[in-house]
């Protein structure tokens, strides 16, 4: 009999979601983590605004410790001439903000919201659906089609024609036609690139925007929200709800290769020679990462090494960590909006220009940035306080020191005298992030968010609904349906689609 | 009393006269009403120095409808390609140079890189095989994506038939065509810059976008479904210049007793109870039809030609956002002899098919990068052809005219001026100083040139914003979308106006497929009303 039912290879997020999901449903599981800690990116990104609602609840997360505080804040783009605009939970509000500095687009910004939470709502609809299998229809396709069918016909004709013209397009494009002040549209575009290899003209940005606001109540200024205790808290919930529904959670386990025979799957080795037994691996790696160096050369084949081999992970965002002695004094600013998603990017061609640094290996004077400060969310740490950083758009060799000088500048020139604030800085460029997280060109959603690796075709075409081709073998992570950034969307799908296949072998 | 006809088809351009040679085939009493006093619209020859004729804007021919050249006869009517034998990218000191003979290509890139060799087959066996399943597209009506009216999409079930039942390879290929950038997708295939820079550059043509923007590939495809004698992937060029694709169209169409004016200008579509009744000229005259098609771009026809408040607001405004963005210009030159590249001197073969100015996929995405913030390319992409080398009789003998497509130029410039004459003339010795890095003859041969800025081409042509397909060919502008979300089937909001031209689907290009669709559309109305008539 094997060690296990199920292997859950990989223990960021969305490996513990699917894990606590399979538990829950009576299997057997483990989760093996290379690292010393699980929870993976969640230490990166330092919101948790997009985790799904039906996870949290599925899970039942905040009885396991999760404490979500959403803030009335949701974003801040700071400016260098003028006070900046913040973006609230409400949208009137916002747009009362706006009307001294451009009142048309004060005006526009209550019903591009409701545009927004329109279209995005039946993206959340396709989301949370496993994709087709695109040459042989099944009867499970065809309901999950008709579901979707049905969505898309509640959006009513002009909501539904909006949508396929928004999908694929540029989100500068689509900012432009609601708004005429470029620094109102820069902070709208720059959702649609967050944390892509993708400049706000790039096509397919529209829908970057539309999925980073599916199923979290996001809307145009997107959802933002912290974890009370931090990345550690939250990892904490989730290993919670795993381990009470019987799942085993261990740490600096490292694996190196997934076990087959006879095509189909028997366990993986651990980099100490080990071996864990089960029939099913779910990996929540990156998928080049599990399809090129996990499994056998063999197995897989030509072919699909080659694919694999080019699923596009363009790493292009860098992480600051920033230890401050105070709260730095941004123009415009006061300490309630100060604890929301605090953005710079500076007007649609800026940004652009920032991304076209980074098409040729350099990083931009100017980079688009997304800080915030999660310690004015905890109770406890003293008069220090510190600042997370995502910075865009940052090679995958850039220098540390490089980056840390550009970004502290940027920050310097937003609220004078920042850089006296700073007792240490630790950066991890997207090779850092390859290095400590383990994925592939450091692309923090595990492949590029773009429209040719999305959907049916996401990781690549065949493979989209979290089977891998070899018997036993899924994809649990971001690299998966329906994407990246700290959702639990992937996890939650590849567990019901492995559950059905148990189910079914049974 | 006004002259009467079945339709009326404003523009005299090869979708108009393709629209008006269906009609008048199946019977209709059909006028072209053309504003200039040649034909053609982008596809139209004139004589712009003494004795020198030029292919003005559209300059090669390829992914003209083979169903057109038949069902018209167009060969019959005086058509003639002929083809343009290769690519050649001149570099510093070396060159790439792809011909059709397919060992020698082979040849070529083995001295390049042994693995683009071997990938270049099955790259182009991919796309020939990918060609062949999107063929179809360009010949469907597109559904209204707003409501499931299964009279519209049951005719597309054939399409996604064929779609599942593609291997996973192509299916692959095909998605990934359809969202990728050029310089991506070629990534995956091959290593050597320049073969990728000028493979890419057939993603750009055209678009306000660069090789590393994603949808681009769409646009690769779009140039391999060119088809001339039945041979995927050639290009060729009319006898003539292309002006010649349109008086062969025009010929045809007036063969089956369509009427063709030139030098009658439509001042407005005459709608009386929301209903298109025919068309006012700008001489006062006034023509009736049951139908009047217009060739013209969207932004002519709706805003031009069409009285302010005969449209509801809510279509006003999705029009608005319809891209043109003109981002190519043209340089036609006249010259005394041939230029003589410093990589590969002398007056070969390689002179004979197109010559393409790419070096390398970071100076075709830097030339984007210009363009993107207003302006022309230091350094831009060029495609030149030497029409004389095949057609001779296009200039005096022993003489050449060169027909260089430049991109980018963007039809807004920053500043204030636009474009004006200073602009223009740095815009064409722009031009020619590219050309010259690489044949420094070129200068001394000029004896005369003729610069088509974007605007030039927006006043000369009457394409708004020079866009030379008639609006952007991007993602969001293609299929069901264009050239507005939920009118995307020829007609329009106006009972009895339809459109015809490239701004609808599928798009630019020297085609023909939106005037065939259209025409054979409209026919197919007319056939179901007569129907109905018939029963009661």
């Amino acid at each position: 009999m094997p060690d296990f039912d199920v292997i859950v290879a990989g223990g960021g997020h969305n490996g513990l979601v699917c894990a606590a999901y399979l538990a829950q449903a009576g299997q057997r599981v483990a989760v093996l983590e290379r690292r010393a800690a699980v929870g993976g990116l969640a230490e990166v990104f330092p919101t948790a605004g997009r985790l799904q609602q039906t996870v949290i609840d599925d899970l039942d997360l905040p009885a396991h410790g999760l404490d979500l505080h959403r803030p009335d804040v949701r974003m801040v783009a700071l400016r260098e001439h003028g006070p900046a605009l913040t973006f609230w939970a409400d949208p009137k509000r916002t747009a009362d903000g706006l009307r001294p500095i451009a009142p048309a687009d004060a005006d526009a910004y209550p019903r591009f919201d409701a545009h927004v939470r329109e279209l995005a709502g039946f993206v959340a609809e396709v989301a949370a659906s496993t994709p087709p299998r695109l040459d042989r229809a099944s009867f499970a396709d065809a309901a999950a089609g008709l579901r979707l069918a049905r969505a898309y016909r509640r959006l009513g004709p002009r909501a539904a024609r909006e949508l396929t013209r928004v999908v694929p397009m540029p989100v500068a494009d689509l900012v432009g036609e609601w708004f005429g002040d470029d620094s109102v549209r820069a902070a709208l575009a720059a959702r649609g690139t967050r944390f892509t290899a993708m400049g706000p003209w790039s096509a397919g940005t529209g829908l970057v925007l539309l999925a980073d606001s599916a199923g979290n109540d996001g809307g145009a200024a997107g959802q933002t929200a912290f974890v009370r205790g931090g990345p550690s808290a939250f990892a904490g919930a989730l290993t919670g709800a795993a381990r009470v529904a019987g799942a085993e959670v261990r740490t600096g386990a490292e694996v190196v290769s997934v076990l087959t025979r006879d095509g189909r799957v028997e366990g993986v080795e651990l980099s100490s020679g080990e071996q864990v037994t089960a029939a099913v691996v779910a990996c929540a790696v990156d998928p080049k990462t599990a399809l090129t160096r996990w499994l056998d050369p063999v197995l897989a084949g030509p072919r699909l090494r080659w694919r694999a081999g080019n699923i596009r992970t363009p790493g292009a965002t860098a992480r600051l960590d920033l230890a401050l002695t105070g709260l730095p004094a941004f123009a415009g600013v006061d300490e309630a909006a100060l604890g929301g998603r605090l953005l710079f990017a500076p007007g649609v061609d800026a940004v652009e220009q920032a991304f076209d640094a980074w098409k040729y290996g350099r990083v931009s004077e100017q980079p688009t940035i997304e800080a915030t400060i999660p310690t004015l969310h905890d109770e406890g740490n003293g008069d220090g306080h510190r600042m997370s950083v995502l910075a865009q758009w940052v090679p995958y060799a850039a220098g540390p020191d490089e980056v840390a000088e550009r970004v502290l500048a940027v920050l310097e020139r937003l609220a004078p005298g920042f850089g006296g604030l700073v007792t240490s800085t630790a950066v991890l460029t997207p090779a850092g992030i390859e290095a400590e997280y383990g994925l592939s060109g450091g692309h923090l959603y595990h492949a590029e968010p773009a429209l040719d690796q999305f959907y049916a075709w996401r990781p690549v075409i065949g493979l989209a609904r979290h089977r891998m081709g070899v018997r036993g073998l899924y994809l649990c992570g971001a690299g998966a349906h329906p994407g990246g950034g700290i959702t639990g969307g992937p996890g939650r799908n590849a567990a019901r689609e492995i559950l059905r296949d148990l189910r079914r072998a049974s | 009393m006004a002259e009467r006809y079945d339709a009326i088809v404003i523009g005299g351009g090869h979708n108009g006269l393709v629209t008006a040679g269906y009609l008048a085939r199946a019977g209709m009493r059909v006028c072209v009403l053309e504003r200039r006093d040649v034909l053609g619209g982008a596809a139209v020859t004139e004589e712009i120095v003494p004795g020198y004729r030029f292919s003005v804007a559209s300059y090669v021919v390829s992914l003209l409808r083979p169903e057109i050249v038949r069902d018209l006869e167009l060969p019959r009517h005086g058509l003639e390609i002929l083809p343009l034998d290769g690519t050649f990218t001149p570099l510093d000191g070396d060159y790439l140079w792809r011909v059709n003979d397919h060992a020698r290509t082979l040849r070529e890139l083995r001295r390049w890189s042994l693995a683009d060799a071997e990938a270049y087959d099955e790259y182009g066996i991919a796309m020939a095989q990918m060609a062949r399943f999107v063929k179809p597209i360009l010949s469907a009506v597109p559904p209204d994506q707003g409501r499931i009216d299964p009279r519209q999409w049951l005719p597309l079930r054939t399409l996604g038939r064929s779609f599942a039942e593609l291997p996973r390879r192509l299916k692959d290929a095909f998605i990934q065509l359809m969202t990728m950038s050029a310089a991506d997708f070629l990534d995956q295939w091959f290593e050597t810059d320049p073969l990728k820079a000028t493979m890419s550059a057939s993603g750009i043509i055209g678009t306000f976008q660069g090789v590393r923007s994603p949808g681009t590939a769409y646009v690769l495809l779009h140039h391999y479904m060119g088809e001339i004698d039945g041979a995927f992937r050639a290009w060729g060029i009319p006898r003539g210049g292309t002006g010649g694709v349109s008086l062969a169209i025009a010929s045809a169409a007036r063969s089956h007793g369509a009427e063709i004016r030139t030098e009658a200008e439509v001042a407005r579509i005459d709608v009386r109870g929301g209903r298109a009744t025919g068309v006012t000229l700008v001489s006062g005259e006034q023509l009736e039809a049951d139908t009047v098609l217009s060739s013209a771009d969207p932004r002519v026809t709706f805003q031009g030609l069409l009285e302010p408040g005969t449209l509801d607001p809510e279509f006003e405004a999705d029009l608005a956002r319809f891209k043109f963005r003109g981002s190519s210009g043209k340089v036609n030159l006249a010259l005394d002899g041939l230029p003589e590249f410093t990589c590969l001197p002398g007056r070969g073969e390689h002179l004979r098919g197109a010559i393409s100015f790419s070096p390398s996929v970071d100076y075709m995405e830097r030339a984007y990068d210009d363009a993107k913030y207003g302006r022309f390319s230091a350094r831009p992409y060029i495609d030149t052809i030497i029409p004389t080398l095949v057609d001779p009789a296009m200039a005096p003998p022993g003489k050449h005219v060169m027909s260089c497509f430049v991109q980018y130029a963007p039809y807004h410039l920053a500043g204030d001026d636009g474009w004006d004459d200073t602009a223009r003339e740095a815009f064409g010795d722009t031009v020619i100083d590219t050309i010259a890095e690489r044949a420094p003859n070129i200068r001394d041969l000029i004896v005369g040139r003729q610069v088509l800025t974007p605007l030039d081409i927006e006043q000369r042509i009457g394409l708004t914003e020079g866009n030379i397909f008639q609006g952007e060919l991007s993602l969001e502008q293609l299929f069901f979308n264009r050239p507005v979300p939920g009118w995307a089937r020829f007609r329009t909001p106006v009972d009895g106006l339809w459109i015809c031209g490239s701004g609808a689907h599928p798009g630019g290009g020297l085609m023909g497929a939106p005037g065939r669709i259209a025409a054979l559309e409209l026919l197919r109305e007319r056939g179901r009303r007569k129907g109905v008539r018939a029963r009661l």
